[in-house]
């Protein structure tokens, strides 16, 4: 047995005007989770403390937490993988989220962005013949099946900067959730999910992969970026900055080997767009200051052409 | 907490690195070296003759593909890094040394599928072959920062200080594509990285630790949406401040753009911060005798010499 020490973030929105914390000691195994450590500390100790659980096994959803400063399932981690250097485990509602009570947050913008999705199959034929199989390949089904594991835990939401200071950008769960109907080869509303979640700044993911903590490997950034490949497969929304920005960056690679960054500012900005130039501006002024602008022009690198060669290998006809 | 580092670094190990032996190595400084951040690339050549290795620039090589290829298409994304991994094979170099946070994660998550899967490798060297090239999978791809504590190591780059920080305080900041994910870097825990406090300390600055740390600088999305990128900056830079941080370094040069350019327009929300910061080269070889005057800190909008004076680094 050890001394476990939950350093517990304690609030309750309708009482404290701040948040204040408590120690709290419970005697368990320390391969004990920290979980099982906050059920021992509610039931032994202070039966005030609140936090969500429900399955205690990875499946629910409903435990995800700060544990020492690292957003986590408690059903998942073990006290003694996070002991702190001085001997406790500070456990924190999830960022990015309201606090309630305790470590129970308010989860209504996460599950407003699913909502936006309208996350259920909506076939073509909605109203046809109902006596027959919709059938799906396992080739098709296999896309599906790892982020058909997201058990909607919040983890990856609490994680993302992006999030952290634009609360409108969907999040990775959304967009990864919005990945499983647009893959799916019964789903009649591709092209209208994919630019749902394109209004809801699909583009806006940072590429930071904070995201990778999922604890069911669902990986959202790379169903993020299959998400932004089908937008531009299908040509939606393509006159936004996001495929533009995707679209001339591989259009200067393919002509000079390099990503030629002032072609790249004016053709995801828009070489017309004198407003968003003008926003742009001031710190292309700041840097123009200090000898700091990007050179107008990139000379092509050596053997540029097999670059192209490349690029013409592989590039897909656009449908 | 991770498994997957022991494994990782194996396959990064550099017992069978001619390169290391010969303290000569490809040399791959990716656009932003190039093009808005040359300071970066000159330092960088000036640490290089400080520590006494040799790099040899990939002058043919192109664009690792920036995140930006891979959301259109993941085929042209690593066939480009494979032509580049050709060019070190065929000047007999198995290391390619990268000075960028996001090359580092893009070249090695490249590399990974090359050398994982023989079909993917196929597919590269069929291409490769139409202009007579070809890869063999022998390069692995690694950061400066890495090459710093793996081949100069800690304690060398310590006896070699000559002008020690003088207990400057300095943020670290890694830049995502380093770090994470684990399982394309995993050279370091992502989660609570250490490198860069190592290398600050070994020069005689005193790291800071703070969460903002391993977190992300937002210069993928800052033509996306304005004020997204600088806020996160922002976010960042306080954090940073109110740790005490007197400057900040990072091994990235898309981090060095954003933490640089944007701390004065995410002052309106996150109070002024005016953190000085580096590139990880330009401090190292301060710290190591290059003459400051060559480090190119006049090309910064928030000028490092300030605190440098302060702190009676420089007069």
């Amino acid at each position: 047995m050890a001394e476990i020490k939950l350093d517990v973030f304690r609030y309750d929105e309708g009482v404290d005007a701040v948040p204040h914390r408590d120690l709290v000691t419970v005697d368990l195994p320390e391969t004990t989770t920290v979980l099982d450590a906050l059920e021992a500390a509610k039931a032994q100790v202070d039966g005030s403390i609140s936090f969500r659980r429900s399955c205690r096994s990875a499946i629910c959803g409903s435990c995800s937490m700060n544990i020492n400063g690292v957003t986590a399932l408690a059903c998942k981690t073990p006290c003694n993988t996070v002991t702190n250097e001085n001997g406790t485990i500070s456990v924190d509602p999830m960022p990015n989220f309201q606090p309630m009570k305790d470590l129970v947050v308010h989860m209504d913008p996460f599950w407003d962005k699913y909502t936006r999705l309208k996350p259920y199959l909506q076939p073509a034929d909605r109203d046809g013949d109902h006596d027959r199989e919709r059938r799906v390949s396992p080739e098709d089904m296999k896309k599906l099946v790892d982020v058909a594991n997201c058990i909607m835990c919040a983890t990856c939401y609490a994680l993302c900067p992006v999030v952290s200071v634009d609360p409108a950008f969907a999040g990775p769960a959304a967009i990864a959730y919005a990945y499983r109907f647009i893959e799916d080869v019964r789903d009649g509303q591709r092209d209208q999910r994919i630019a749902q979640i394109s209004e809801d700044y699909l583009w806006l993911c940072a590429h930071c992969y904070a995201c990778s903590y999922c604890p069911k490997h669902v990986d959202p950034h790379d169903r993020i970026v299959d998400v932004k490949r089908a937008a531009i497969k299908d040509r939606v929304m393509m006159n936004e900055r996001g495929p533009r920005h995707a679209m001339v960056v591989s259009k200067t690679i393919k002509q000079t080997g390099m990503l030629a960054e002032t072609e790249v500012i004016l053709g995801t900005v828009g070489r017309f767009n004198i407003v968003g130039l003008l926003k742009a501006a001031p710190l292309g002024l700041r840097m123009a200051a200090r000898g700091k602008m990007p050179p107008p022009f990139v000379k092509p690198i050596p053997k540029v052409d097999e670059v192209r060669t490349i690029f013409e290998s592989l590039e897909v006809p656009v449908s | 907490m991770t498994t997957l580092l022991p494994e990782n670094r194996a396959v990064d190990s550099h017992a069978r690195s001619k390169s290391a032996e010969m303290r000569k190595y490809g040399f791959f400084p990716g656009c932003v070296a190039k093009e808005s951040c040359k300071e970066l690339f000159n330092s960088t050549m000036l640490l290089a003759d400080a520590l006494g290795i040799e790099l040899v620039e990939l002058t043919a090589a192109s664009c690792c593909g920036a995140s930006v290829v891979n959301d259109t298409n993941r085929d042209i994304a690593r066939v480009l890094n494979a032509r580049t991994y050709a060019q070190a094979e065929a000047l007999g170099l198995d290391d390619v040394i990268t000075i960028c946070s996001t090359c580092t994660g893009h070249m090695r998550a490249a590399n990974k599928e090359l050398l994982g899967s023989p079909e993917q490798l196929g597919q590269a060297n069929a291409i490769l072959g139409k202009f007579g090239a070809a890869y063999n999978g022998t390069v692995r791809v690694r950061h400066l920062l890495w090459l710093l504590i793996d081949d100069i190591g800690l304690d060398n780059l310590r006896k070699m200080v000559v002008r020690p920080l003088n207990g400057l305080k300095v943020a670290p900041f890694y830049g995502c594509h380093i770090i994470r994910p684990e399982s394309v870097n995993g050279w370091e825990s992502a989660r609570n990285p250490h490198s860069l406090e190592d290398v600050i300390a070994a020069i005689g600055g005193e790291p800071v630790d703070y969460a903002g740390k391993t977190r992300c600088c937002g210069f993928h999305i800052q033509l996306e949406k304005e004020n997204v990128a600088a806020n996160m900056v922002g976010q960042n830079m306080r954090m940073a401040k109110d740790h005490g941080a007197e400057a900040v370094i990072t091994p990235c040069p898309l981090c060095h753009l954003a933490l640089d350019g944007y701390q004065q327009d995410a002052a309106a929300r996150w109070g002024r911060t005016d953190l000085p910061t580096f590139h990880l080269p330009q401090l190292v070889a301060f710290a190591l005798g290059v003459p400051t005057d060559r480090l190119g800190l006049n090309k910064h909008l928030i000028d490092p010499r300030t605190i440098m004076v302060e702190r009676d680094l420089i007069s």
